[in-house]
This record gives structure tokens, sequence and C-alpha cells, in this order.
């Protein structure tokens, strides 16, 4: 497994687009170094690397597809309640391309 | 050097359903920006995805007309990046198992014809819209979540003629199974192209770089071109190929970069949990197939058979709509090359001096069917039809109806017609001893003077006819 050390943290911040602080990329260290020992732990289970990664509880398939019918869509003013800056009915970010 | 190039291409078709992939707020162009949003779409917090029904069978049937397997398992993957254009943080899309696999179409270029493997097709959701100013950027939701449809080709295309020919391949299918509008130029088909060359005989592969921003068949082609050529000069010069992004600048007709490839993005892709597996059945997956709307090889193979060329066929299948339009007309029962030649003729050259598409045009294709009756039945000459349709444009009304407010309909009828004849040749016995003696011209000049009598309604080949036969009686 890749070692959790503090440029692998700042690459990924870096990545996401966001700064870490010193303190916070020690915390972060410490919360790694604890889920990676309870990692271990099952690791240590015999035969666990045979067992198949599942991404649901149950191997259960269902046939179920919405119809392709249409309902009201939401009213602008509810869509767009959570944005900080809205121009003409739309969000305005800072300039995401060169 | 010489160098073949190696071309494979990504395209995303926008469907036209009804409901959104995975919501059920509405497909809409042109809307408002915002007002066609769900909490899905928005991402809000314990909302669920649910699987439209219609863009799995447009799936399905795509994926059947480009001869692929067809998973009948449907599971979605998250492709996790963050960017503003997606308020989820993640794509839903089919990264492991796309629903379809291993296809092939064929296209028919100016070497012949050659097969083109397509390696998937598979599902996924499209991306909001973002409009860049020069110091900010408005985002628009309507877009996010629309059903695309994405088809990745093996690198068999060679030059930008074949990468065009796939493309127009593609976008028939999509337009004839009414999954997509097909526009390059609205962005509902969209294609990024890798191209990279390497020496002629050669196994070893070289760099590719992505060509984004084509937003027409012909820019494909030229872009293509372009870029295959660019790099063999690199080549040529001692340079090196880099791994980047091109866009295909217009107004130069060339491609320049956009930016290099460092490393390749992790989406960490995972299963996306809020969508068990789907099991499709096989009445399913046939029923989809079986009700598939025809695509053209079916309709030429059709046309064909009614006795139009290839051709004609081309160009009846130059676009859905069209062709559409022909088969609607044939319902009247009339001659099918007749209507065919009015379709590709004058209704086209009508369209295309007035700048509008067939879809917008007022005549009803039944009502043509009519007037091409009328021709076959000797009722309108032909130089009358282009009056009467001029007409039709005009006032929308019905061929017949026209015919007997202006009186133009053809007189085709014996019994008007002999009469008249009769009167003539009785005026006239040297003219008949001239025609009986050789001078075809004689026939000619009985013809026009029936025609003036009866202000040119009379029908030409019945009236020519008659006259002979009278002439030979006397």
């Amino acid at each position: 497994m890749k070692e959790v050390n503090e440029s692998v943290l700042q690459e990924a911040a870096n990545k996401l687009m966001f700064s870490l602080k010193d303190d916070e990329v020690q915390r972060l260290l410490i919360e790694f170094k604890h889920i990676i020992k309870q990692m271990e732990l099952i690791g240590e289970i015999e035969n666990v690397d045979k067992v198949e990664p599942m991404t649901f509880p149950f191997d259960v398939t269902n046939s179920f597809l919405r119809e392709d019918k249409t309902s009201e869509p939401l009213k602008r003013e509810d869509a767009l309640k959570n944005a900080k800056d809205v121009v003409d009915g739309q969000i305005r970010l800072p300039k995401v391309v060169g | 050097m010489e160098y073949t190039a190696v071309i494979g291409l990504e395209i995303h078709v926008e469907m036209k359903t009804k409901s959104k992939m995975f919501s059920s707020s509405p497909v809409s162009y042109g809307f408002d920006p915002n007002t066609n949003v769900s909490v899905v779409d928005m991402a809000f917090p314990g909302t669920m995805p649910t699987v439209n029904k219609q863009a799995v069978i447009n799936a399905i049937r795509v994926s059947n007309a480009l001869h692929m397997s067809i998973d009948d398992t449907v599971i979605f993957e998250r492709k996790n990046y963050f960017y503003s254009d997606l308020p989820k943080g993640y794509q839903i899309t089919q990264q492991f198992r796309p629903i379809g696999s291993n296809g092939y179409l064929t296209i028919n270029t100016s070497n012949g014809e050659k097969k083109i493997r397509v390696e998937r097709l598979h599902m996924e959701e499209d991306t909001c819209k973002q409009l860049h100013s020069w110091d900010f950027s408005l985002l628009d939701y309507n877009r996010a979540g629309i059903p695309l449809i994405e088809i990745v080709s093996k690198p068999d295309l060679t030059s930008g003629e074949e990468a065009a020919k796939y493309v127009e391949k593609i976008r028939s299918i999509v337009s004839f199974l009414d999954v997509s509008d097909g526009k390059m130029e609205e962005g509902s088909l969209r294609c990024d192209v890798n191209v990279s060359i390497k020496e002629k005989g050669s196994d070893k592969l070289g760099t590719k770089v992505e060509i984004k921003n084509l937003n027409s068949i012909a820019n494909i082609q030229t872009a293509i071109d372009f870029e295959i050529n660019r790099q063999a000069l690199v080549l040529d010069c001692g340079g090196k190929i880099e791994q980047e992004t091109r866009r295909f600048d217009e107004g130069s007709q060339e491609t320049v970069i956009m930016r290099l490839k460092t490393d390749a993005v992790d989406y960490k892709y995972f299963t996306e949990p809020n969508i068990p597996p789907i099991k499709l059945s096989k009445e399913f997956i046939e029923d989809a197939i079986k009700s598939s709307p025809e695509l053209a090889e079916a309709r030429l193979i059709r046309y064909k058979e009614l006795g139009l060329n290839d051709y004609d066929s081309s160009l009846l299948l130059v676009n859905k709509e069209t062709s559409d339009y022909f088969d609607k007309a044939l319902l009247s029962k009339a001659n099918p090359k007749l209507i065919a030649n009015w379709v590709i003729g004058d209704v086209q050259s009508y369209l295309n001096k007035n700048n509008i598409s067939i879809s917008n045009f007022k005549v009803d294709p039944l009502m043509l069917g009519k007037l091409v009756n009328l021709i076959s039945e000797g009722k309108v000459s032909s130089k009358q039809a282009k009056d009467i349709f001029a007409e039709m444009i005009n006032s929308n009304e019905d061929p017949e109806t026209i015919i007997s407010k202006s009186g133009t309909s053809q007189v085709s009828d014996e019994s008007a017609l002999l009469p008249i004849i009769t009167v003539l040749l009785d005026a006239n016995p040297n003219l008949i001893a001239d025609y009986k003696a050789g001078k075809d011209r004689v026939l000619g000049f009985f013809v026009g003077q029936v025609m003036k009598q009866t202000q040119g309604k009379a029908n030409p080949s019945l009236t020519s006819k008659l006259i002979i036969e009278e002439m030979n009686r006397r």
C-alpha cells in the first residue's frame, strides 16, 4: 500500500484545489495511522485476499427501470438557494479555465 | 519517411429522451438557465438516482445496430473528479461493464468498403453547461443529467476521410433510431479524436495527441489530415511528438495546442452504490431490438425495391426527416420514382433557396403524392404541376382545390378533345396529305393548334395520339 505521508496529503489537497495547514496535515497523519492499523487487522484474517470484493450487502439484482416521463422541475429560486452568487439565474464562480 | 496514421474516435451522443438519465426532470434545449433541474441533478443530499428505461432501450438499439454484444446486467460506476461542471463531485457512468461491446460498422470510402471495429458503448450523464467570461464562469444545470451514449472506436481509422465517414455513419444510426438529433453544430453529437502516426510497416505506436472542439464532420476531416501532416513534419525534422490536447481552430484550419497531458488523472472509479445491478430480461432486450425504428440501410434496400437507383436513394437518406417525408408521401400510392424526383428536385431546391429544413416544410407529403398522382393520370402536365406546387406552398391547399379554382386541369377527356381535332383536320386537308407524304412537322403544328384552343389545358400526349389516329383514318 502507498505510504500516506506529508507530501501525499499535500499532493491530494492540491489536486482537489484546497490548501492544508501544517496542523491539519499532522492531524490527518495521525488519523490515517489509526485507519491503516485497523485495516491491517483485516489483513491478518486468513485467505482474505481470496474473498471477492462486494459493493452491495446482498447478491441480488432487480429489474426496475423508471418510465421516461417528466415531472415538474424545481423552481429556479429553490434550485439556486444554496448558491452564494447568482447572476441572471446562473451560478457565478471565479473563472475555472485559463 | 512514410507514415501510417492510427486514429481512434470517442463520440458522445446526447439522447432526446423526455426525461434525464437518472432523474425525471425534462430534457430541454433553449430554456432559461437552471429551470429544468431536479434535486437529483443538483445533488441535494439524500437524493437517489433512478435509471431511465428509454435511455436503456436506446443504448440497446444503437448497440444492436453496431453489431455489439449486449450485457444483460446494467451496472454503473462513479467517476470521481472535482470540477464545477458536476454538482455531485462524480459522474455516473459505465466504466467496467459497458452495455455494448465488441461491435463494428462498415464505411464506404474512396478506397472501397472498410470495417471499423467499435470497442464499447456505454451510458452516462451529461455535465452542466459552463459559460466562461473573461473573469468569471456561469453555471447552467439544465444540461446536467441529460442521457448520453459514449461510443469508442478501435484505432482502425487511418485518415481524415475515414474518420468523417465513420462519424457520418454513427450520426445516421442515432438519428434514424430516434435516439438523438445527432447535430454536431448544436452539440448533441460531440467527437474527440486521438491521432498518432507510426512508420509505415512498423508495429511501434507513436505518441497519441487528442483533438477537441470539433463541431462539424468537415472539421473532423480537416483537423485529422492537418494533424497527421503536422506530426509527420515534426518527426521528419527530428522532433518528438508530445502527449498533448489540441483544439481545432476554424479560422486558420489548424490544430493548436491547448495543454500538455502530464500524468493521467485517477478517477477512483467504484460501483455506484445507489443503483443496485439491474438485470434485463431476454424479452426486454429482444423487444427493444424488434421495435427499433428502421435504419438508413434497411430503408435503402426498401427504396431500391421500389425501383429507385443508388444515387436518388442516397439523396433521400441524407437525413431522417427527408426520408420520413418521402415515406409519408408514398402512402398516397403515387409512383415512387416520381415522388422521389419531386422530393429531391423541386422540394429540395425550394428548401435550399429559402434556407428551411424539411421538418418545417408546409406542404403535406400526402398532398405532394396527390399532385404526383394527378400528373401520372394525365390530369395535369408537368409544367402545370410546377405552378400548382408553387401555389400549394403559398396557400397550403389541396392540389385538386387549386386546380378547380384556377381551372388549370388538363383536358384528358377524349370526348372533349375529338371535336376540336375534327374541326382542325377538316379545315386542313392539304396538311394531312403532307403528313402522309412524310412531313412529321405537321403533327407538331396540329398539336400546337389544339393547345392554343384549349389554353394549354389539353394533355399533349393524348392529343398527339388522337390526331395521328384521326389522320390515319382519313
